[in-house]
């Protein structure tokens, strides 16, 4: 394919101009800290952002969006979602990118979501290449995920004093349209090539073992020690799945006005490390313990996932880890498990 | 029930800054079909009519006098329902920080040499009294909860209060973690509802809506240690508002302040 380039100096332009034709969100940074945000102005962008609080999985599953709203007045009436505007994603990280992918999976698998469909295909990524990592908590490249061949509409890298811009799609290449773009040239390749080859080594492996072999390690240790000790220092407050860019779980709720006539049914987050997440209609949870719940997460990450969808439920995003306040971290859980299966201390 | 079919609802007030009641008018602003669908019968601090017929009571502040008790138990022979407004009422509050000084020290810190003439008596929550039916938790309490509370009640369910803390509304709208900031919070273990209000503004959560139903208080504990607290420093952010219950699991010896 061929790759095409943008100058820099041509880059706020691009945005400017996708802004009057679309919503579009992008890394800003707030109070020392990085959120996919809605932008108004290509100023406001942090291309270099390390990681967000969130993933950009929010524009796909919102935190909270309305299914339909019902009018329980005459016959009844339901009315269904609100269009989505078309929105331009831009910065996305590749580790987000290979989380989206699993998400377009398991909301087209059985039944197909409408409202994660809509929204999808109303959403253009536009990616950007890791150069470094983000901080000592990513280990996308242990997970496989610090490059995509697909899942972006665009693709970028920092090369200096221009982008390359791979294209991913149709719609990624009419984008293009905005942009003051140029086919690159052989000295623009060997730059990118060059910056390519020197990205890889500044990544560490973190794990221990072959992210090959994760499934069956988690698959011996359904009974380690490790998960108690986990359920005693977990303070189960969800911050770990709530800034996962793989979570979907969610809870469907109705509202009411207060003519108790109108109302909205409703769907949010929800979490695997609630309490109230696994409690049933007569009050019994059948994952009562913190550690059941911690052992619960881990093997949807590194196995359950893999074995319904194909993709490893983990993208090495490292954002669960900078959540934490009693550093659960998948890389110290998913390496003591293969140091105590090394020990042979386990079955 | 009045004659046009609308529930009569009264409000009451014990030991208390009335914040919560002024929560209620603010929500009638917000939500003035409120009326349309309730009779308010008694509102002190809104109006002048008195009605003693009605059917649910809302109750704010905490008992803090033995004849108080009596009032309270002639609301709930009354009442059909009886909900605790506001962390006073619910937890105790505030005011049950006096039971960590002697009665007396405390009487005299507050009336001087009058303190004779004023009754008192360790602060409860309502609870401790009567029996009650619902709490809307918060100091002050949440408007849209409210809200969201009495409209549970006019379909006759539960009320619709989270379990679970205030770390997932604060995940959820992106603020950077106030532990990251070098402050100390008790989201972790506080029940949300409150859409994570105080650390949206920078505060630390003092978990003034009381603790989710199983919080891991030893791991809690040791987050705020090595966030460089001593155990002076935890204990008081402990009884900020829960005094009356740390209070209650040592008198059960489950549990050293």
């Amino acid at each position: 394919m061929s790759v095409t380039i943008i100058q820099k100096q041509d880059f706020p332009d691009f945005v400017n101009r996708l802004l009057s034709q679309f919503r579009v969100s992008g890394p800003v940074e707030e109070d020392g800290g990085y959120a996919f945000r809605v932008i108004e102005n290509s100023d406001d962008l942090r291309l270099d952002y390390p990681t967000t609080i969130l993933p950009p999985k929010k524009f796909l599953l919102p935190t909270k969006e309305t299914l339909f709203e019902f009018d329980k007045s005459g016959n009844g009436t339901v009315q269904a979602p609100v269009v989505e505007p078309r929105t331009v994603v831009l910065g996305v990280h590749t580790c987000d990118l290979h989380a989206i992918k699993l998400l377009d999976r398991v909301f087209s698998t059985g039944h197909i979501d409408p409202n994660y469909t809509l929204r999808r295909k109303q959403t253009l990524i536009v990616s950007i290449e890791c150069l470094t990592p983000c901080d000592e908590n990513s280990f996308c490249k242990s997970m496989g995920t610090l490059s995509a061949d697909d899942g972006y509409d665009l693709h970028m890298t920092d090369v200096g004093n221009f982008y390359t811009i791979d294209i991913g799609t149709e719609v990624g290449e009419e984008l293009l349209q905005y942009a003051k773009t140029a086919p690159a040239t052989e000295e623009n390749m060997k730059k990118l090539n060059a910056v390519i080859s020197e990205k890889w080594p500044r990544f560490p492996y973190r794990l221990d073992f072959d992210i090959s072999d994760l499934p069956s390690l988690l698959n011996m240790s359904m009974k380690s020690p490790l998960w108690e000790e986990l359920g005693e220092r977990c303070l189960a407050c969800a911050a770990c799945t709530n800034v996962c860019p793989t979570c979907f779980c969610f809870d469907v709720r109705d509202e009411i006005d207060l003519d108790l006539q109108h109302g909205q049914r409703i769907r949010k987050w929800d979490s695997c490390q609630l309490d109230e997440f696994a409690t049933i209609a007569d009050g019994h949870n059948f994952r009562q313990s913190r550690a059941l719940r911690q052992r619960h997460r881990f093997m949807r990450k590194g196995k359950y996932i893999l074995e319904a969808h194909d993709y490893l439920g983990c993208v090495g995003c490292g954002r669960c880890a900078r959540a934490c306040l009693v550093d659960i971290t998948p890389v110290g859980v998913f390496n003591e498990l293969y140091r105590q299966k090394e020990v042979g201390g386990q079955s | 029930m009045s004659q046009n079919g609308k529930p009569k609802i009264a409000f009451f007030d014990f030991t208390c800054c009335e914040g919560c009641q002024l929560t209620v008018i603010d929500s009638l602003q917000t939500h003035p079909e409120l009326l349309d669908v309730v009779d308010i019968v008694q509102f002190r601090e809104a109006m002048s009519e008195k009605g003693e017929d009605y059917l649910v009571a809302f109750i704010e502040g905490s008992c803090t006098r033995e004849s108080d008790e009596e009032r309270l138990r002639k609301i709930r022979e009354q009442a059909s329902i009886v909900i605790a407004l506001g962390a006073c009422a619910h937890l105790g509050g505030i005011n049950s920080l006096k039971a960590l000084h002697p009665l007396e020290d405390v009487r005299k810190y507050v009336y001087g040499d009058k303190a004779d003439w004023y009754e008192t008596y360790d602060a409860r929550p309502i609870d401790a009294v009567i029996k009650v039916d619902g709490e809307i938790p918060g100091c002050p309490i949440d408007r849209d909860e409210f809200i969201a509370c009495v409209k549970a009640l006019l379909m006759g369910k539960k009320l619709p209060i989270p379990d679970y803390p205030v770390c997932v509304e604060c995940k959820l709208k992106e603020n950077v973690c106030l532990f990251k900031k070098g402050k100390v919070c008790l989201g972790p273990i506080t029940r949300a509802g409150c859409n994570a209000i105080c650390p949206t503004y920078g505060a630390s959560c003092e978990g003034c809506r009381g603790y989710i139903t199983n919080p891991n208080d030893d791991s809690m504990r040791e987050v705020l240690a090595e966030a460089g607290l001593s155990v002076d420093e935890i204990t008081s952010i402990y009884t900020m508002f829960t005094t009356y219950q740390v209070q209650q699991k040592m008198k059960q010896g489950k549990e050293t302040v």
